[in-house]
């Protein structure tokens, strides 16, 4: 990596340039799973404390983005994705974007510690150090196990979320994690079928590139295979109702079709695209429908008393 | 031949005389309007912080806030 750190002109970066080095669409994402984490957790969460937590994390997780943007900066410049990015743009230096993200981890790591608990504060400071640590740093240049075992970070919201809630962990966040960590790699292996090209250029292992598409399509569809009878545990393990595991049961057989479907693709990349929009797609349904459930499981059972 | 310089010339000349010409860094129109713009986007984000600090307090203590020894 290049770490441009001076700059002959004065910074032309707006604020826009720096809301995009947090990763908004990441971000959001990473707010819904942990704000179902924070709101399927038993008890109650002051609402002032409970939208703490999900700032902190909100925030937390846009400086894990700005210090893997600052970080992957030569790599972000050589891809058609990520070119546009405002540091191979010119606008912010990878200096600025480390500096900016930095203050902005140890700022949500310990406002979260000091205004809702030490534990939701500790997974927090982890998730953002595997993000930049083991993801960006190492694995993502060195192995096509890298969005596998990088996913972990990305699914740690809902625990984050749980535990700001709690205090603690529990059986039913660690489900949520496993499916957000079986979710990541058929999400990230459909785009980056279609996105070979650029991953080879800028010389990332992705599977398609080290594997060939063959070997990617059937790994999505393992993957898949694992992912869907997951999404249905909330419900077969008692945690939610009829209503949600019948929904997830149903999204999860679209999603093996829709594998199947890449499995067999032999021209173009029609379906590789149709699954990576579905799992968006997928991953949200699922947490929606879980957030609905206990929100009316909790609507009926007061109503009930 | 030597010229001598008046001494009370050359003051007037250094310190009240022509303005020297601005030293450091002169900034664009544009890069102005930048920093300002990330000025108030960082008052905005400290005062959005301490409304935070200051609302988990008031959540924190609660009724135990007036019942302190004065």
């Amino acid at each position: 990596m290049s770490l441009t750190v001076a700059r002959v002109e004065p910074s032309i970066a707006g604020v826009g340039d720096y809301i995009e080095l947090m990763k908004p669409r990441v971000m959001s994402l990473v707010v819904f799973t942990a704000l179902v984490g924070l709101l399927v957790a038993p008890g109650h969460v002051h609402p002032v404390i409970g939208l703490t937590a999900l700032l902190c994390i909100a925030v937390g997780a846009g400086a894990a983005g700005a210090l893997n943007m600052a970080f992957d900066a030569d790599i972000d410049a050589l891809m058609t994705r990520t070119a546009g990015r405002p540091i191979p743009r010119g606008r912010v230096t990878a200096g600025e974007a480390a500096g900016f993200g930095m203050t902005l981890a140890a700022f949500s790591v310990v406002t979260l510690g000091l205004l809702v608990n030490l534990v939701a504060a500790l997974m927090l400071g982890f998730t953002i150090l595997f993000y930049v640590v083991i993801y960006t740093m190492w694995l993502k240049r060195s192995t096509p196990q890298n969005i596998v075992i990088g996913g972990a970070a990305g699914a740690l919201p809902p625990m984050i979320g749980w535990a700001a809630a709690t205090g603690g962990i529990a059986v039913e966040p660690v489900l949520l994690f496993l499916i957000i960590f079986f979710w990541t790699p058929p999400h990230f292996w459909a785009l980056s079928l279609y996105r070979a090209e650029d991953y080879a250029r800028a010389g990332v292992p992705m599977l398609p590139v080290v594997a060939g598409d063959r070997e990617t399509r059937r790994q999505i569809l393992i993957y898949t295979l694992l992912l869907a009878p997951l999404g249905v545990t909330p419900w077969l393990l008692g945690y939610a109702g009829a209503t949600y595991g019948l929904a997830a049961a149903a999204v999860g057989a679209v999603m093996i079709a829709l594998a199947l479907r890449v499995r067999v693709e032999r021209n173009g990349h029609a379906a590789s695209k149709q699954m990576f929009a579905f799992s968006i797609l997928y991953l949200f349904l699922l947490f929606a429908m879980l957030l609905v459930d206990r929100m009316s499981g909790l609507v009926f059972g007061h109503f009930a008393l | 031949m030597t010229t001598v310089s008046d001494p009370v010339d050359d003051f007037t000349k250094r310190f009240m005389g022509e303005p020297p010409p601005p030293a450091g860094v002169k900034l664009t129109e544009q890069q102005l309007r930048a920093r300002r713009a990330r000025s108030i986007a960082i008052a905005l984000a400290l005062g959005a912080f301490v409304i935070v600090i200051f609302l988990v307090t008031i959540v924190r203590l609660g009724g135990n806030v007036l019942t302190r020894p004065m």
